[in-house]
């Protein structure tokens, strides 16, 4: 009697699967070992043609872009105001409006949607030269507050877009039970809606977070020396004269650090969030 | 009926529910009496969950008036009108234990911890799943969760129950035993309770009195024995009763109708003039005789155990007979069928209302 998942041909199956997912696996990880390798070589090795794999490892580049004359520290605080700041005010406004057009009915409810979704198909090189003179006018230039604000043009409707979907597979009949139990309409919303789309929540505040965190284009225009984030004081590296590659790669690297950690902490939510997107998001209604 | 003496009387008046062009409700009056079992039946799209949810106030109504115990709450939200419902899907809170489910409507009407945790064991007894409230509602069979939507509603002492076909998800038996549990639980509480089903075996055990829906519009209220012993129009004896009642198009003139594609029936009430009509005779009522009567044909024969139903065709009309006895019927048999008098219904053609 053959059990599946038994045996020489399942042995063989598996393996040949995790061939397939080391491979894949391997184009997205090569760039980042690559890039973590040079953050440790001296700027001679880094140019070493073939490419050196052994070297004598050196931390002098992490010195420099932490406690050095370039570093990064004060551009990696920019970035956690400016991400931060950016998904607590998403979030803040996108709950209740994509609550809104998943459930209320009111005129208009359409076009809203569509418009949520409309803002996200403009190029955004589109939309940086009338920021950058808004701000401007306003006196908003290389400001947090300037920041922010234009960063909640395009991560509140990819917020709201996403969290609809969460809030339109919560049944109708818990909230109405909840209004029914004397919870009222923001009691429902708080005690029984929000606890069904946690997962959604989860999923969406990290997409905000690290979208806000990897931006660059706006954030190079419209930011200055007040307002530097990391992924433009990374840019300072590339000069006419000469890339530093290595200090590069170890900014990098730093600059990375949160964002993988705050990879590693939601792996579960995203995981599960995104999947129960795929089966039924946009089915139910 | 000691604790609700004289709580929870719920009137509607010329209820209108419209969405936009369709009118899903076509003025509505009913007259709940306090500790009544009130059960509104009727096919799908007829109206009677709509109603429901017009009591809940989770439906607004475009015209009409709803009134509970004399005082008008047609404005008035959902929370603040007093009544508890349970859902066909039970609505229960996923994130919650059912200790948790239980006592929110208490906790949300701000009482004190104990007072719930209190009441919510009581409540929780009541329906037997004492022993579940550290569960949540994932974990719980189909029938458990039936009695936690239960406890749900029992637990804050409303003024109105309002169930829509709560034992529509159950196994047979499970409904059965269930549908007893409800009624006594409803006799000891002694809580108006309005009850949404398709179902007429249910609406039949377990309502003091119905009130049948077809396409918008209450047909009959009544008691059970009322609506099948006397429906006051063709839509509701072709509903009622299993199987429901045999329907014949005839011409009714003196003391007897003329069935279309032959035969007479007597019917013991008298018309002058020649009138279309729908005669009506329960299954159980027709019989088989030797001659005269209404000729037809049997197509076959049903054995259900205690009880027999042959189906047979006069002309082109089918009909039903249902007999306790054995039934000596060959398929392609030619047969004479018959009924009392006093067990005829007639019914105008046009507008199906009742003439005898």
């Amino acid at each position: 009697m053959r059990h599946p998942g038994r045996g020489p041909g399942a042995l063989a199956r598996r393996l040949a699967l995790a061939a397939v997912a080391g491979l894949l696996l391997s184009v997205w990880a090569f760039p980042v070992l690559w890039a973590l390798l040079t953050s440790f070589k001296s700027e001679r090795d880094v140019l070493a043609y073939p490419p050196v794999w052994w070297f004598k490892p050196t931390l002098e580049h992490y010195r420099e872009v932490l406690f050095g004359a370039s570093s990064i520290l004060p551009n990696l605080w920019s970035s956690v105001v400016v991400a931060s700041v950016t998904t607590a005010g998403t979030m803040l406004l996108a709950l209740p409006a994509a609550y809104a057009i998943a459930r209320l009915r009111y005129p208009g409810r359409r076009a809203s949607g569509f418009y949520v979704l409309a803002t996200q198909m403009l190029p955004p090189v589109g939309l940086v030269i009338p920021y950058y003179l808004a701000l401007q006018k306003a006196g908003a230039l290389d400001t947090y507050g300037g920041m922010v604000l234009i960063y909640l043009t395009f991560s509140l409707p990819f917020a709201i877009w996403l969290m609809v979907s969460y809030f339109e597979d919560v049944p109708p009949e818990m909230e109405e039970a909840a209004l029914l139990d004397h919870a009222g309409r923001l009691g429902a919303f708080w005690h029984v809606v929000l606890p069904q789309v946690r997962g959604g929540i989860a999923v969406t505040t990290v997409f905000v977070f690290l979208n806000a965190w990897n931006e660059f284009l706006f954030a190079v225009v419209l930011g200055g020396n007040r307002v530097r984030t990391v992924t433009v004081a990374m840019f300072n590296f590339i000069s006419v004269e000469q890339t530093l590659w290595a200090k590069l790669a170890a900014g990098a690297m730093v600059a990375m650090a949160p964002v993988i950690l705050i990879g590693l902490l939601a792996q579960r939510h995203i995981v599960k969030g995104l999947t129960v997107g795929a089966v039924k998001g946009g089915g139910r209604r | 009926m000691s604790a609700a003496a004289g709580r929870g009387g719920v009137t509607l008046q010329g209820a209108v529910k419209r969405h936009g062009e369709l009118t899903v409700l076509h003025g509505i009056d009913l007259d709940i009496r306090p500790g009544e079992f009130f059960v509104l039946l009727g096919p799908s799209g007829s109206g009677k969950t709509t109603t429901l949810r017009v009591l809940a106030g989770l439906e607004s109504i475009s015209a009409g008036r709803v009134l509970m115990d004399g005082e008008d709450v047609t404005e008035r939200d959902p929370g603040d009108r007093d009544v508890a419902m349970v859902f066909q899907s039970y609505a229960l809170y996923p994130h919650m234990t059912v200790a948790q489910n239980i006592g929110f409507p208490l906790k949300m009407l701000g009482r004190p911890a104990d007072q719930v945790a209190q009441a919510v064991t009581a409540a929780a007894q009541r329906v037997s799943i004492d022993h579940l409230l550290a569960r949540r509602p994932g974990q719980l069979s189909g029938g458990q969760q039936q009695r936690v939507a239960l406890a749900r509603a029992i637990v804050r002492q409303p003024r109105l129950f309002l169930l829509d076909e709560p034992l529509s998800n159950l196994d047979a038996r499970l409904r059965l035993e269930t549908r007893v549990e409800l009624k006594k639980l409803q006799r000891t509480l002694g809580v108006t309770t309005v009850y949404v089903t398709h179902d007429q075996e249910e609406a039949m055990t377990l309502a003091d009195r119905i009130a049948v829906f077809m396409e918008g519009r209450i047909v009959q209220v009544g008691t059970p024995a009322e609506v099948f012993g006397r429906p006051t129009h063709a839509a509701v004896a072709g509903f009622i009763g299993t199987p429901p009642m045999n329907l014949l198009d005839g011409t009714w003139q003196g003391d007897a109708v003329a069935v279309d594609g032959g035969g007479r029936m007597a019917v013991g009430v008298h018309s002058a003039a020649p009138r279309a009509v729908r005669l009506g005779v329960r299954p159980g009522d027709l019989r088989l005789v030797a001659a005269d009567g209404v000729p037809a044909e049997v197509e076959l024969v049903e054995e259900l155990g205690d009880s027999r139903i042959a189906v047979l065709h006069a002309g082109a009309q089918r009909l039903k007979l249902k007999s306790a006895e054995a039934l000596p019927l060959a398929e392609g048999q030619a047969v004479h069928l018959a009924a009392e008098p006093r067990h005829t219904h007639l019914f105008d053609r046009a507008s199906g209302e009742r003439l005898n």
